[in-house]
């Protein structure tokens, strides 16, 4: 069974300007262990996408149609599941980790609070002394005092590696990461999507990816799906998208790819 | 800590010295002569010139700020024209009765406008918060002498659950107490609406609740910590607005404040009285502010005092 599955689902947002459908009648599904990215443009609704997956997004300005079911779990007829599922079975890694966690809240009291959620019972001694090792495996330096730190005095890469280790902490069988890399710096991007790898590795976690990034696509993916205007235009093993896209839109954005050869004499 | 410290007392003695300043000034510019009030009825002028002198009113204005400055800087701001005892011991006696107003009615003010404000939020642009919003303001625009009047006729004089006047026992403040509560309800209410409602959108709401954080939680913990800080700013400068006293709320009631006290004085031109109103609540008033502000890094820890805030 598939840890998502996802059937003709749509989107309707409700704008100030009227009505507009951003995912329209998508279907795919994950199993553990895989990853799956959704690439496409700025508004293609892949966001939108995962955003009504764990619905995120209000009542009154989305409406949602069609199925999905995480865990085999109903999420998008109903919001009866998806509170169970939050924090335990399906762990989101935000877009921009400078905004992702409470400024006024320790990164140790998010972490005791997140690891508490999935693990019940558990005492708060005990779970300091899980969000230590977590941070351990997401590699932070020094995560005892990183736990007393505010999320102003982490850089963006670190935080990103605690929302990491936050999403690993519930021990979930589904990750979404919304453009983990896209607010990061160059470098610092690839050392976060290394460490996507290791962990959906040692988890064995499905990997829902959301990016505009060929480059991440091709690094993560198992297979693709590329978005546009809502709707899949070209779906597959990743190396059969890329190596002979079948759409124009495909191509259209491989050749947006800088392609990075040798450095050559710029004559002036 | 220290320097910041060290730079708002001198900010703060630098305030109290221009109000006291401002105050003797205006007191002295305006029209009526105090003598008036405190001479034998119809006086001759012998007896004006005598009255003055007693007060050193005969002096030139230079002379009597140089003479007030000298005094108030051992701590003496002179004797009440009408009570003839020093005018700060007039003043800190009735200063209980309008802390504890103030106090009372802060507290209230808070109990009620927050959750409401945290409502309001919650269900921001429904038609359940505009009735709300129009019944807020409503309170806020009632003239306070006629909510004071309207809940003295109804709770005092008809229902009789409350004494109508002056301080006899603790339900005495129970009126004065909701006549300020329904002017400040809207004010703050709708304060932490709109602060609410920023930070329930901010992205960092969307994650914890991705997370499985609960709404309580979120709303609480969360986004009410994040309006803490202008909500705390607006209830102290409320706080310290109400020390220098309730003028038209304590009259109405008569109850036993420093507002009903500066009246009187205003009216019998009693300056040293005024002068030591002024300066009690204006110190008052600094001490609050200060206070607030030292409670700024509790709330925020981005918040480092003595250097600009990074938000």
């Amino acid at each position: 069974m598939s840890v998502l599955s996802v059937r003709d689902l749509a989107v309707d947002l409700m704008t100030g300007a009227g009505v507009i459908r951003a995912v329209d009648g998508i279907s795919f599904d994950i199993d553990a262990g895989e990853t799956v990215t959704i690439i496409g443009e700025s508004g293609s609704g892949k966001s939108t996408t995962a955003m009504a997956l764990l619905r995120l997004l209000p009542d009154d300005l989305a409406v949602i149609t069609g199925h999905a079911e995480i865990a085999g779990r109903d999420v998008a007829g109903t919001r009866k599941h998806i509170g169970a599922l939050r924090g335990r079975t399906v762990a989101l890694i935000p877009q921009d980790p400078m905004t992702a966690l409470n400024p006024i809240a320790t990164i140790g009291r998010q972490m005791v609070e997140a690891i508490r959620i999935s693990n019940r019972g558990l005492s708060r001694t005990d779970a300091t002394r899980k969000a230590v090792g977590l941070l351990r495996d997401v590699h932070i330096k020094e995560p005892e005092r990183r736990l007393k730190a505010y999320p102003h005095q982490l850089s963006g890469g670190q935080l990103q590696r605690v929302l990491i280790a936050m999403a690993l902490s519930t021990g979930a069988e589904l990750i979404v990461a919304d453009e983990p890399t896209s607010a990061l710096d160059v470098t610092v991007q690839a050392g976060i999507l290394d460490l996507l790898l290791e962990i959906q590795e040692t988890t064995g976690a499905a990997l829902l990816l959301i990016t505009h990034d060929l480059g991440v696509a091709r690094l993560m993916s198992d297979r693709i799906h590329v978005m546009k205007a809502g709707q899949f235009v070209e779906s597959g093993d990743v190396e059969d998208v890329i190596g002979n896209p079948a759409h124009e839109y495909t191509r259209t954005l491989l050749d947006a790819l800088p392609s990075v050869g040798p450095w050559e004499e710029v004559p002036v | 800590m220290r320097r910041y410290l060290i730079t708002r007392l001198a900010q703060s003695l630098l305030t109290v010295w221009f109000t006291v300043t401002a105050v003797f000034v205006l007191l002295r510019l305006a029209p009526g002569d105090p003598a008036v009030n405190y001479a034998p009825p119809n006086p001759t002028s012998a007896q004006l010139d005598a009255v003055r002198a007693q007060f050193g009113l005969d002096q030139p204005m230079a002379q009597q700020y140089l003479t007030f400055l000298g005094h108030l800087l051992r701590g003496d701001i002179g004797e009440s024209f009408q009570f003839r005892r020093p005018a700060l011991d007039v003043v800190l006696d009735r200063l209980p009765y309008t802390i504890t107003l103030a106090m009372a009615a802060i507290v209230v003010t808070a109990l009620i406008s927050v959750p409401l404000g945290v409502w309001m939020a919650r269900r921001a642009d429904t038609a359940k918060e505009l009735g709300v919003n129009i019944g807020t303001i409503a309170g806020q625009s009632m003239p306070d002498f006629w909510i004071g009047f309207v809940l003295l006729i109804i709770f005092a004089v008809n229902l009789g659950w409350f004494p109508p006047s002056g301080f006899t026992s603790g339900a005495s403040i129970v009126l004065p107490c909701l006549t300020i509560v329904v002017l400040q309800i809207a004010l703050i209410s709708r304060l932490v609406r709109r602060e609410m409602t920023v930070n329930l959108a901010a992205p960092y709401i969307g994650v914890a609740r991705a997370r499985g954080v609960s709404e309580r939680r979120l709303t609480w913990g969360y986004a009410f910590g994040n309006s803490a800080i202008p909500v705390v700013t607006a209830l102290g400068t409320r706080f310290a607005a109400m020390l220098n006293g309730v003028v038209i709320v304590e009259v109405v009631f008569r109850w036993p404040g420093v507002g009903e006290l500066v009246v009187d004085a205003l009216k019998r031109r009693d300056f040293p009285l005024i002068q030591a109103t002024v300066l009690v609540t204006v110190v008052l008033a600094l001490i609050v502010q200060l206070l607030v502000d030292l409670l700024y890094p509790l709330m925020d820890p981005r918040v480092r005092l003595g250097q600009e805030a990074r938000r």
